[in-house]
């Protein structure tokens, strides 16, 4: 009989086991991840006010207050939003849930995320319009909010179905980051192409200067004892840098186009000419003939262009501002200062007298609204508490390192990344600064994809440019008409 | 006893099979059904019919190739594994049961590649294949057929180990006084292999060509890590295309779930047929 027994609780003790592991969920979704997250139980047991037993129904725990839950899109910073919404949490005693999809599967948590009906994320990021489609029916409209009313450009915004679907959480720029020291270095040689950095304001001239230093790096290394290997980093065709010109190059063929076309330069248009595909393929061509990768086994992986710049190895390399903590940080050893660093804009031979940075955002703000209303007000509230207060102030620009586009920040708040200093420089100096047209890219995945086919086999000599022009020009349209048969 | 064990079976098969049902039987007809329907989470979809099916190879009335490419790439892909991962393991696995010295070292040395996960593997892999072919000016994914060997020597070189084991237990089961009465009757090395050694090692080889065969139409991590399907989506395994259906493509949530079916029914066939062949061929010791 008894032994009986003890069968019968080992078995009711592994169903138990069993189901607890598939069924039941804390409501937070965070318990399968690698990453801790501050889970809401947890969280409330801190808060400490309320009598609250730990549910498993999924509802909403504190009494009125709802909670927030982000998804957070940026894995680099995983660790500084856990800090943050720990640091709300003892403010306020809201929980924050912080989520972090690993690099490159934001989409994959998300699609599993969202279907959890009321504690799905509260708090999500759109990458772009297209994104903004697929979430159509789980974005709030922004309209009336504090992140939008104190958002300091307000084409910072993702527009979509009449409703600002997601508000800029940061911006970033993007052009060539260059070398001051060893920029510097060269202008100072005989028979330099020019005298000064400020020199370079054209195409032309940074053909000129890229091609000229590229002749002479054993020169330039003898004389000042740099350890040049080429004017331009390496162009990396592989994941991990691709985007770089199927991506942020691309986007100026983009922006020139659709700047002609009078059409909306972040939502761009069904149909492309690539008029500017000359100029893409220019550019192209100047990168790979000056830098010293093999042109053939770009898409190896094994280059690292922030290294290159990192270590003095090139002069220019085309990135973004997000740059700017990795080339500094001491972990990663390299040998460049915050003064080596500068930006300039990837002249493209259009309009260069009056070009800036590419200045934009691929990340976006947008509330989930098929959550139960207090949770949709607690985060609300949460983001106007990071645009607004010190310690929130303090958290975006000190431990997220996100370049807030918000009139809030100003003073000792104002941006200490000098990428961004030199975009807001060359705004001041009268250049427009280019858009992020390459938001509007349908299918994204799919047309860069192609475009990267066409690329690499230009690049390695087996194909041709008309090949990259097709990609480009056709695959848009095929990919808009897709998509939007997708929105039907 | 007998009784008792009719008695106590369901008490003791219900955990596994709730999770089973839980963990298996549900999502795949869920998944069945939703690749019938057009949806961007699993809980909000809309009935469409067979549109995700027809979208499989046209496109805006164009016929869209990448998933036949990528069906007889795997295909292909599969047959060349299973051959050489099987004939290799299996040479292996008679060289290490003959006694020589240091048989153990040997096996473990075998079987480790298959303790590390396909991911790293295939980035370490794809390293060295870099640093080799940057000498002749080419990658891993210069041309399909790169890619196509670079995973081959991979995936085998992974599952050579495990099966290598597999055959080990098969050929260490074959009786020695068989294999005597074969020897007294004249017969030579081949003949004993022929005769003797294969027929009883029969399920065996069920059991390897059906783990080889599945995991070879499965494979996507090492295309993943090894790949990503470049140039292009040339080498794009039928997994991978799934999945870069399921994400790349705006709406077609459901178009990668219809291909992930036509995927299921298609290795489901193959594995059935593979085991009812070599299966009819064992023979009753």
């Amino acid at each position: 009989m008894k032994r009986k027994l003890v069968s019968l609780m080992l078995v009711s003790a592994m169903a138990a086991a069993l189901l607890a592991g598939c069924g039941g969920d804390g409501g937070n979704g965070g318990s399968d991840e690698k990453t801790p997250s501050t889970d809401n139980a947890g969280e409330n047991d801190n808060a400490g006010d309320e009598t609250q037993t730990p549910d498993d129904s999924g509802e909403t725990p504190s009494a009125g207050g709802g909670s927030v839950y982000l998804l957070n899109f940026k894995s680099e910073i995983d660790q500084e939003w856990q800090d943050t919404a720990k640091l709300y949490t003892e403010l306020t005693g809201v929980p924050v849930t912080v989520l972090t999809a690993a690099e490159g599967t934001y989409s994959q948590k998300q699609q599993a995320e969202m279907a959890k009906g009321d504690d799905a994320p509260t708090l999500f990021n759109l990458g772009s319009m297209q994104a903004a489609q697929t979430w159509d029916a789980y974005t709030l409209d922004l309209k009336d909010t504090a992140v939008y009313d104190h958002l300091s450009d307000k084409s910072l915004v993702i527009e979509y179905n009449g409703k600002i679907a997601g508000v800029a959480t940061c911006y970033e720029c993007f052009g060539l980051i260059y070398n001051k020291t060893i920029l510097n270095d060269y202008c100072s040689m005989d028979n330099a192409v020019v005298k000064s950095a400020e020199e370079i304001d054209s195409f032309d001239k940074l053909k000129a200067v890229a091609e000229d230093i590229n002749k002479r790096v054993d020169e330039i290394n003898e004389q000042f004892g740099h350890e040049l290997t080429g004017a331009f980093s390496s162009a990396g065709l592989d994941p991990s840098s691709d985007w770089r010109f199927t991506g942020h190059l691309a986007n100026l063929p983009l922006y020139y186009e659709f700047k002609d076309a009078g059409c909306d330069l972040v939502s761009g248009q069904a149909e492309i000419a690539g008029t500017y595909l000359d100029n893409y393929k220019n550019v192209w061509d100047m990168y790979i003939s000056n830098s010293s990768a093999d042109p053939k086994t770009l898409t190896s992986g094994s280059y690292s262009g922030e290294a290159e710049l990192g270590m003095g190895e090139c002069v220019f390399y085309q990135n973004g501002s997000w740059e700017y903590s990795p080339l500094l940080n001491p972990e990663n050893g390299y040998l460049v200062a915050s003064e080596d660093l500068g930006m300039m804009p990837i002249y493209f031979g259009v309009d260069d007298a009056n070009m800036g940075l590419c200045v934009g955002t691929e990340n976006y703000w947008a509330v989930n609204s098929q959550v139960p209303q207090e949770n949709i007000d607690a985060t609300l509230a949460f983001l106007e508490w990071l645009i607004t207060s010190d310690e929130g102030r303090d958290a975006m620009n000190n431990k997220l390192g996100l370049d807030a586009p918000y009139d809030t920040f100003t003073g000792d708040f104002a941006p200490a990344n000098t990428f961004t200093k030199d975009a807001n420089a060359y705004m001041e100096a009268g250049k427009t600064s280019v858009a992020w047209s390459f938001n509007a890219t349908p299918n994204v995945d799919n047309w860069r994809a192609d475009v990267k086919a066409a690329l690499v086999a230009y690049t390695e000599g087996t194909g041709d440019w008309d090949a990259v022009k097709t990609a480009f020009v056709d695959g848009w349209k095929t990919q808009w008409q897709l998509q939007a048969e997708a929105a039907e | 006893m007998e009784k008792s064990i009719k008695k106590y079976f369901p008490i003791f098969v219900l955990p596994t099979l709730i999770a089973f049902i839980i963990g298996f039987v549900v999502p795949f007809i869920y998944g069945i059904f939703l690749s019938f329907c057009k949806f961007t989470t699993v809980t909000d979809w809309k009935w469409i019919g067979f549109e995700n099916y027809t979208k499989i190879f046209y496109v805006q009335g164009v016929l869209d190739t990448t998933f036949l490419h990528s069906l007889w790439y795997t295909a292909l892909f599969t047959v060349v594994s299973v051959v050489i991962t099987n004939l290799v393991s299996f040479i292996i696995a008679m060289l290490l049961t003959k006694g020589i010295r240091g048989t153990n070292i040997f096996r473990t040395v075998f079987f480790l590649p298959n303790l590390i996960g396909g991911i790293v593997l295939s980035y370490i892999w794809l390293m060295i294949f870099n640093s080799i072919l940057a000498r002749y000016s080419q990658t891993i994914v210069t041309t399909q057929w790169h890619a196509f060997w670079g995973m081959i020597a991979v995936t085998c070189w992974q599952q050579i180990g495990y099966m290598m084991i597999i055959y080990v237990a098969g050929i260490q089961n074959v009786p020695g006084d068989l294999i005597e009465a074969a020897m007294i009757d004249g017969a030579g090395f081949w003949q004993r292999l022929k005769n003797v050694i294969l027929p009883m090692l029969m399920p065996t080889i069920t059991i390897c060509t059906f783990l080889t065969l599945s995991n070879g139409f499965k494979m996507f991590d090492q295309n993943l890590a090894l790949t990503g399907g470049a140039p292009g989506k040339s080498s794009q395994l039928l997994a991978l295309n799934i999945y870069d259906t399921m994400y790349g493509t705006t709406g077609w949530q459901g178009v990668g779930q219809a291909k992930a079916v036509i995927f299921f029914i298609l290795v489901a066939a193959i594995s059935l047929i593979q085991n009812r062949l070599t299966t009819s061929r064992e023979v009753e010791q």
